[in-house]
C-alpha cells in the first residue's frame, strides 16, 4: 500500500496516496464545525455550531480536533481500515517548535497505530516538486508566508523568516475595503473568500497601482443571496498589500525586499544558486498577475542579487503551486519509505517522541 | 538538582554584535539577529498618537520617557522617525536590562517560539562578567521567565569544548572586541585573560572612514529606489527621509560596508606598507543602489590593523580613535603575553593548540597570518599551532555551537543551577555552581 502525504494548512488539508505527478486526492477546508453531543436539548436556538480551527498560522494548536480530522481523512477520505494502517507523511511550515512535532508524532502512534512516520519541512519539499535541491521559496499561505532558503535539502533558519500574515489577513483586508465601496450590502468572510479567490489581482507595478487607485472600472457580481455588489479597484489593492504591506498596516518591506534581503545574510557563493532557483507556492501565490509583478520588482533589485522563478516541469499538474508542498512529500515517500529511513513503531517504544529529531529533518 | 528529561536546552549566545539562540544538540543556532535595538523615544513624538500607548503609567514615566523597542532584523531593518539605534552593553558590561530582556524575549518567543518555562537555559558570558552581572541574570531568569534551570558559561570554555579540547588558547575575534582567554581543564586563567577594543565593528568602521575619505558615498537601502522609465533601463531615485537618525543611518551603512569587508578583505602575509601595496589590482563591488566601486590597498590595510593597531593613525577619518587604538597591542603579542602570565608547565601545551573563533576570526588568511607571526615571535622550543575550523560559519557560531554540546551531554545533566536551588539558596548561589 502507498504511503499517505498529508498537508494541514491553515486553510486546506491536502491528503492523498503518495503518487508524485497528480495533485493530492483530498483537499478538504480544514474549520470544522463543533456540533454539541447532546442532540436531546430542547431549545433549539442553543444548538450554535461553534467553529473550530485546528491549524492556527499554520501549526497545529487543537489537538482534539485535530484527530478527528484526520480520522475522517485516514479512514473515511482514503479507506485505510482500522488495524491495517500504513506509513504517513506529514509536512512541517518553518520554524516549527519541537514541542509540536513531538506531539504529532506521539498522536500518530498512539492514536491511530501507524506503522512509519515521516515529516519534512514545507520549503523543502516545494522545491523537490520542481525538481530542485536547493533554491529559495516564498510559500504565501493562508495563515502565514514563509521565506525560506534551501541548500542541498537543508534550510538555512539563518537566512529564513516567517511572516504573520497571510491569504486570511488578505480577505479581512478585502471585507474592509468592500464594505466601504458597498455599504449597504451585507456579507459573510466565507463569501468574502470566495469574492478574493476569483477577483483580486495584482497590478503591474507602482505606478499602474496609483492609475487604478484613481479610476478603475467596475464589475457587478450577484451574492448566492440575491445581493448586487459593485467591484472596482479593491481587488487591486488586496494584490499590492503583498508588496506593500503598509496598506495592512503593518511595518514590513514588500515581499521581492524581504526575499533580497534574506538572501543577502547568506555568504555571497551561494546567492547565485539561491537565486537562479526562486520559487513560488502557496494557495495566495496564484493570484492573477502575482507572478508577472514579482518579476518586474525582482528586475529592480541590484544585478548581484536578482530573483528568478522557476518553471515547474511538464509532467506536474497545472496550478502546482497550490500543492507543492504535497507533490514534493509524495516524491519524498517514495524515497524515505522504501528505503527504511522513516521512524518505524519499534523506533518510537524504544526512543519515545523525540525520535523524531533525530530521524526527520 | 535538575535530572533533564526529554525536552532540549535552549542556548543564546548574546555577543556585542550578534545575538545566537536555538536548540541544544543542533549544529547551528535558528535565530540569528543583530543585539542592537531600535527605539524611539515616546515623548519626542506628538501626544496625540500616544494616549493609548502609554495607558497606565501617566506621571512616572515623564523622567524616562517611555520608548517603544525594536527587535531583531526584520524590525530594525524598516526605517522609522526619530529610530535611534542603542546597544544594551557598552566594553562587554550590561548598561540597559531591558533592552537585554527585550532581546530575549525575541529570540525565544517570536524566533524560536519558545516557553522558556520548559526548556533550561544556558547563556554563555564573556569571561570578565562580574558577580554583579551574573546575579542580575539569574534573577531576570528565574523570577521573570520562569525557566527550570539555568547555567552559565565563558565564552572561551564553549569555544574550547566545540573544538573537543579542555586545555586550549582560545582567540576570540568579535564583533566588539577581541578577547584571548586561556582556557585549561575547563576553567579560564583569569589573570591571564587580555582583550582589545579593536573587533569587526572597529574595522568595518575604518573602512567606512576610509572609503568615504575617497569620496564614496554608500547610501543606505532606504535612502533610494529603483524605477524603470524605459524597458530595459533603470534610474536610481535618491529618497529623502529627514527625521532619520544619525545613529540609524551609520547602522545601515554599517551593515554594507560590513558585506563589503567580508567579501573583499583578507589578511595581509606580510605587516603592510604604503609602498608595497600601491600598486595592487583594485577588486570591483557592487554595492546595494547598483554602483561599483573599487576596492585596492584597503582590501590588506584594514584587516592589519588586528595586528598592528597604530595603524589606525594613519586612516583619514579615525582620528577620534587613535588614543584607543595606541593603547592596544596587535593579535601576536596578545597572544605572548597571556600564555606568560600563566604556568609555565602549562605553556607549551597552550602554543600547540590555539583556537580561533568569532566572526572576524571567519576572514581569509588570518589564521595563516596569525601562525606565521607567533613563530617569530614565540620562544624556539614551542611547537605553536593555530587552529580554526574550516567552515566559516563554524568559527562565527562556535561559542553556540560550544553551548549546544555542552548542554547536551549526559554528564552536563547534573550541573544545572536549578530553580529550587535558586529559591532556598538565592542568586548569589550562582558563583558556586557556574564557576
Amino acid at each position: 500500500m502507498e504511503a499517505v502525504v498529508v498537508d494541514a494548512g491553515t486553510k486546506l488539508l491536502k491528503a492523498g496516496f503518495a503518487v508524485p505527478d497528480q495533485p493530492p486526492s483530498m483537499v478538504i477546508p480544514t474549520q470544522m464545525k463543533q456540533v454539541p453531543e447532546d442532540e436531546s436539548s430542547t431549545d433549539a436556538s442553543l444548538l450554535e455550531n461553534v467553529i473550530v480551527d485546528p491549524v492556527v498560522r499554520g501549526f497545529i494548536r487543537d489537538w482534539d480536533a485535530m484527530e478527528d480530522l484526520l480520522s475522517h481523512v485516514l479512514y473515511t477520505g482514503l479507506g485505510w481500515e482500522i488495524g491495517n494502517e500504513g506509513q504517513i507523511l506529514f509536512t512541517d511550515p518553518l520554524a516549527t517548535p519541537k514541542a509540536v512535532r513531538e506531539q504529532l508524532v506521539q498522536m500518530m502512534f498512539e492514536k491511530f497505530n501507524i506503522s512509519g512516520f515521516f515529516a519534512s519541512e514545507q520549503a523543502v519539499l516545494s522545491l523537490y516538486a520542481v525538481g530542485r535541491i536547493s533554491g529559495c521559496t516564498v510559500d504565501i499561505g493562508h495563515g502565514k508566508m514563509d521565506i525560506a532558503s534551501v541548500i542541498e535539502g537543508a534550510v538555512q533558519h539563518i537566512s529564513s523568516r516567517r511572516f504573520e500574515i497571510g491569504g486570511l489577513d488578505l480577505t479581512n483586508l478585502f471585507a474592509q475595503e468592500l464594505r466601504k465601496s458597498n455599504p449597504l450590502v451585507n456579507f459573510s468572510i466565507s463569501d468574502v473568500e470566495k469574492l478574493k479567490e476569483r477577483y483580486a489581482s495584482c497590478a503591474e507595478d507602482d505606478a499602474a497601482y496609483q492609475k487604478i487607485q484613481q479610476a478603475c472600472p467596475e464589475e457587478q457580481h450577484t451574492l448566492p443571496d440575491g445581493q448586487v455588489i459593485k467591484i472596482g479597484r479593491e481587488r487591486y489593492t488586496v494584490g499590492e498589500a503583498l508588496f506593500q504591506p503598509s496598506i495592512l498596516g503593518l511595518e514590513l518591506h514588500g515581499i521581492v525586499e524581504q526575499l533580497v534581503r534574506c538572501i543577502s545574510t547568506v555568504s555571497s557563493e551561494n546567492h547565485r544558486q539561491l537565486l537562479e532557483n526562486t520559487v513560488l507556492c502557496g494557495g495566495s501565490a496564484s493570484m492573477t498577475g502575482f507572478e508577472d509583478r514579482f518579476q518586474k520588482e525582482a528586475s529592480l533589485s541590484s544585478s548581484a542579487i536578482r530573483p528568478c522563478l522557476v518553471k515547474p516541469p511538464e509532467y506536474m499538474p497545472d496550478n502546482l503551486s497550490k500543492y507543492s508542498a504535497w507533490v514534493g512529500g509524495a516524491i519524498l515517500a517514495k524515497v524515505v519509505f522504501p528505503q527504511n529511513q522513516h521512524v518505524t513503531k519499534a523506533d518510537y517504544d524504544e526512543t519515545g517522541p523525540s525520535i523524531v529529531h533525530r530521524k526527520c529533518f | 538538582m535538575y535530572g533533564g528529561d526529554e525536552v532540549s536546552a535552549i542556548v543564546v549566545d548574546l555577543g556585542s554584535h550578534t545575538c545566537k539562540a536555538g536548540y541544544a544538540g543542533e549544529d547551528a543556532p535558528k535565530a540569528v539577529f543583530p543585539s542592537v535595538v531600535g527605539s524611539i523615544d515616546q515623548m519626542e513624538i506628538d501626544d496625540a498618537d500616544n494616549s493609548d500607548k502609554n495607558s497606565g503609567s501617566g506621571p512616572e514615566s515623564k523622567s524616562k520617557g517611555k520608548r517603544k523597542l525594536y527587535v531583531g532584523s526584520q524590525d530594525l531593518g524598516f526605517r522609522r522617525d526619530h529610530m535611534e539605534v542603542l546597544s544594551p552593553t557598552k566594553d562587554g558590561i550590561v548598561v540597559d536590562w531591558d533592552m537585554v530582556e527585550n532581546i530575549w524575549d525575541h529570540a525565544l518567543r517570536k524566533c524560536l517560539l519558545v516557553d522558556p518555562k520548559e526548556h533550561p537555559m544556558l547563556l554563555a558570558e564573556p569571561c570578565s562578567n562580574t558577580q554583579q552581572q551574573r546575579e542580575k541574570t539569574a534573577e531576570i531568569m528565574f523570577e521573570k521567565y520562569q525557566v527550570p534551570a539555568l547555567f552559565l558559561a565563558k565564552n572561551a570554555v564553549l569555544t574550547s569544548f566545540a573544538s573537543g579540547r579542555a586545555t586550549s588558547l582560545v582567540v576570540d575575534c568579535g564583533g566588539g572586541s577581541t578577547t584571548v582567554a586561556p582556557v585549561h581543564d575547563g576553567y579560564v586563567l583569569q589573570k591571564a585573560v587580555a582583550t582589545s577594543p579593536i573587533g569587526g565593528e572597529f574595522l568595518t568602521d575604518c573602512l567606512l572612514r576610509s572609503l568615504e575619505h575617497k569620496g564614496l558615498s554608500i547610501k543606505p537601502r532606504y535612502a533610494f529606489k529603483r524605477k524603470e522609465i524605459r524597458p530595459g533601463e533603470f534610474q536610481i531615485v535618491d529618497l529623502d527621509f529627514p527625521n532619520t537618525t544619525e545613529s540609524y543611518k551609520l547602522y545601515c551603512q554599517r551593515v554594507i560596508v560590513g558585506d563589503i569587508k567580508e567579501c573583499v578583505c583578507r589578511a595581509p602575509d606580510t605587516p603592510y606598507d604604503e609602498t608595497s601595496y600601491s600598486n595592487i589590482p583594485m577588486t570591483p563591488y557592487e554595492l546595494p543602489d547598483g554602483q561599483t566601486i573599487e576596492i585596492g590597498a584597503d582590501r590588506f590595510k584594514i584587516p592589519d590593523v588586528l595586528f598592528n593597531p597604530s595603524l589606525v593613525q594613519t586612516i583619514p577619518g579615525m582620528e577620534s580613535f587613535v588614543e584607543t587604538a595606541s593603547s592596544a597591542r596587535g593579535l601576536p603579542q596578545m597572544v605572548i603575553e597571556s600564555i606568560n602570565k600563566c604556568d609555565v608547565d602549562i605553556r607549551r601545551e597552550l602554543f600547540s593548540s590555539i583556537l580561533l573563533a568569532g566572526g572576524t576570526a571567519s576572514m581569509q588568511q588570518l589564521k595563516e597570518r596569525l601562525e606565521k607571526d607567533l613563530l617569530e615571535e614565540s620562544p624556539q622550543a614551542a611547537r605553536v599551532k593555530v587552529l580554526a575550523s574550516g567552515n566559516a560559519t563554524e568559527r562565527r557560531f562556535s561559542v553556540w555551537i560550544g553551548g549546544s554540546i555542552l548542554a547536551s551531554l549526559g554528564s552536563f545533566q547534573q550541573m544545572w543551577f536549578s530553580k529550587s536551588e535558586y529559591e532556598e539558596h538565592g542568586a548569589s548561589y550562582i558563583q558556586r555552581k557556574c564557576p
